[in-house]
């Protein structure tokens, strides 16, 4: 489904990191692990093509990136002047899909839809980028320290949603939060 | 161009619409610009009347500034917001790049409407061949745009993105700006009829080449 | 063959000075600067469009020789630029009596280093080597059409050729004798040998560059330690079934 082959990414001299290889395939859920700087939000980047590979190749399932792939960083950001509602549709609109409104429900953003992102608290942002990233019902669902700033049932609702998406294809998250690594089925430690 | 495309362009292009109504600042503070612009080139002429030509010439470089001035924001504040990873994510180049060309353009008409009206009321300019002044400002707007919009999202990521957005901008527009001034010059009644065609011809043979040689580098440069 | 090269150059100019002067101009004499003004504005646009051609190359495939190349095309295009843009004002001032006569060749090659300026303004403006190798190339690429304008265009223009200055077709319309296009055209060979040579060099020492941070890249570290390498491969959790 997924496969990275000999990826490696450096900024001027410096490798971040180099040789990372694995092959995921439906079901998957890799926990990247690794201290601060160690490279994990950089390889979900060059994972999603927004960064390229300095080294080696990143294979994606077939089909529109737009849609066969999610991803949530804390790093990428919303557009403050749209509601809930218009950025979920906006997204939609897009990826070329029908909105997908249950799963705003499913992030608990139900009662916000006419709310401005920039009004929102960072723990409802990040409930509306996971739904975002979600939203296309992706194979490869890629989450960026995804706990952070949610409370116990934000928590929740991302607990959820990785099971879901082990249903439809494979999920790579990256984190140190012992919580969240027990989510995962295989490992991948940037720090060794 | 099919129906997902229209819909692509169309999400892009009102959702920096409702960006930009929402703030008011962008359009604001461009509308803003053209006036002074106008009042300071009014003022610097020390009372002297203004022939045709030079008052032509003054007007494409108010123009051409007033788009170096507000345009490059559409991608700019993207990257500045941290908005432009969501975006790659979810569209697709061409998109993206009518979408905020075709917003630059409604900005560029409203910017020219603006500056054609103070100019005649300060200048005391007469315009002599009305449909050639409207040809060639409207062939000027649809290249300004397109040519500033790829140059803002070329500096968008730099490190000194305000001031290099004019600094590549202005030399890449400035031919094209000779030949506004030629065709309006025209319009404002100095020079043949003929010579003004061909001027606001070049402007749309210019305004084309970009149109189709723009979009593509910008989906060649669209992701890292 | 650089020696070659260097004789034949020396040679040429040599013979500049040694060719009868040519009856055209108000002060024939101090006309042969003539002789290095035209070969550098000829090459300038080949060089410049030819490094456009590289950068599209690039953005094509994306491949980082291509970028090298086209930097290296587009300095050498500059610095011929430069060159016939200082040989041109030398020529004005002798000739016509002043440096700058905002004639419209000298102003619209005025607009092409301004173009070019801006290229290396850009290079300047990025930390991120591939963007700007990305950005660099598409900005080379769609230079390439005011500069067309410009340098082809532009000069040809009924009413452009009427006020200007500029011989535009001294060469074809059999303004020079033929020792003095003889040597013209032996100099213009000589500098775009001279000029590939150097974009040759060039690009030998950017490629080497590449490979040496290639190479050694990973010998680099941020003062925190060595930076990783190796084959990082997922582990399965012993805990899960």
């Amino acid at each position: 489904m997924l496969s990275v082959e000999g990826v490696g990414k450096r900024f001027g001299d410096l490798w971040v990191f180099r040789s990372i290889s694995f092959e995921l395939s439906a079901g998957d859920a890799l926990i990247v692990l690794g201290r601060n700087g160690s490279g994990k939000s950089t390889l979900l980047k060059v994972i999603a093509g927004l960064a390229s590979p300095s080294e080696g190749k990143v294979n994606l399932p077939d089909g529109d990136s737009r849609r066969t792939l999610g991803l949530s960083a804390l790093d990428i950001h919303l557009y403050h002047n749209l509601t809930v509602k218009e950025h979920f549709a906006l997204a939609a609109e897009l990826r070329g899909v029908e909105p997908d409104w249950p799963i705003l429900e499913q992030v608990g953003l139900q009662s916000r839809f006419n709310q401005l992102v920039g009004e929102l608290s960072s723990g409802t942002k990040a409930r509306l980028k996971i739904a975002i990233a979600t939203a296309a019902k992706p194979q490869v669902l890629l989450l960026d320290e995804p706990g952070v700033s949610l409370d116990e049932a934000g928590r929740e609702a991302v607990r959820q949603i990785c099971e879901i998406q082990r249903t439809r294809g494979c999920l790579i998250v990256a984190t140190n939060d012992p919580l969240e690594r027990s989510l995962g089925t295989l490992e991948l430690d940037l720090a060794s | 161009m099919n129906s997902t495309w229209q819909a692509e362009i169309g999400a892009v292009f009102r959702k920096e619409l409702k960006t930009e109504l929402r703030t008011k600042s962008g359009l604001f503070s461009s509308g803003l610009f053209s006036i002074i612009a106008v009042i300071a080139v009014a003022l610097a002429g020390y009372g002297e009347r203004i022939d045709p030509t030079m008052g032509a010439g003054l007007f494409w470089v108010t123009l051409l500034f007033s788009a170096m001035i507000s345009l490059p924001r559409a991608f700019v504040s993207e990257e500045e917001a941290g908005t432009g990873d969501q975006l790659r994510l979810l569209a697709r180049p061409h998109a993206v790049f009518w979408g905020k060309a075709l917003f630059n353009m409604l900005l560029m008409a409203a910017t020219s409407v603006v500056l054609s009206v103070m100019f005649v009321v300060f200048t005391n300019l007469k315009v002599d061949h009305l449909l050639l002044f409207a040809l060639s400002l409207a062939g000027g707007c649809v290249a300004l745009a397109i040519s500033v919009t790829l140059c803002g999202a070329l500096v968008a990521q730099a490190t000194n993105r305000s001031a290099l957005a004019g600094v590549i901008g202005i030399p890449l527009l400035l031919p094209f700006v000779a030949m506004g001034v030629g065709a309006l010059r025209v319009s404002l009644g100095s020079g043949s009829v003929n010579s003004g065609l061909i001027s606001c011809g070049g402007l749309y043979a210019f305004a084309l080449l970009m149109g189709a040689a723009a979009p593509n580098l910008y989906a060649a440069i669209w992701k890292g | 063959m650089r020696w070659i090269l260097f004789i034949l150059i020396l040679g040429a100019t040599f013979a500049t000075f040694w060719v009868p002067d040519a009856a055209s101009f108000q002060h024939p004499e101090l006309a042969r600067i003539i002789f290095f003004h035209l070969p550098c504005a000829i090459s300038t646009p080949l060089f410049l469009f030819f490094g456009s051609y590289l950068g599209l190359r690039y953005l094509r495939s994306k491949d980082k020789q291509w970028e090298i190349r086209s930097v290296a095309a587009n300095e050498i295009g500059y610095v011929l630029a430069l060159l016939t843009m200082a040989t041109g004002m030398l020529f004005s001032k002798t000739q016509w009596g002043a440096w700058w006569q905002w004639d419209p060749r000298q102003t619209s090659f005025l607009l092409v280093l301004l173009l070019y300026a801006a290229y290396f303004a850009l290079r300047m403006s990025f930390t991120d080597e591939k963007k700007r190798a990305d950005v660099c190339a598409a900005y080379s690429c769609i230079s390439a059409i005011p500069a067309f304008f410009l340098i082809f265009i532009f000069p040809r223009i009924p009413y452009i050729v009427q006020i200007s200055f500029h011989p535009s077709n001294t060469i074809i319309t059999g303004g020079f004798d033929r020792a003095y296009s003889i040597i013209l055209s032996t100099l213009f060979v000589l500098i775009l040998v001279l000029c590939s040579w150097i974009y040759k060099l060039s690009v030998r020492a950017g490629l080497l560059d590449l490979r040496v941070s290639e190479l050694y890249g990973n010998m680099e570290t941020d003062g925190s330690g060595p930076a990783p390498t190796g084959v990082v491969r997922p582990i399965s959790l012993s805990d899960k079934s």
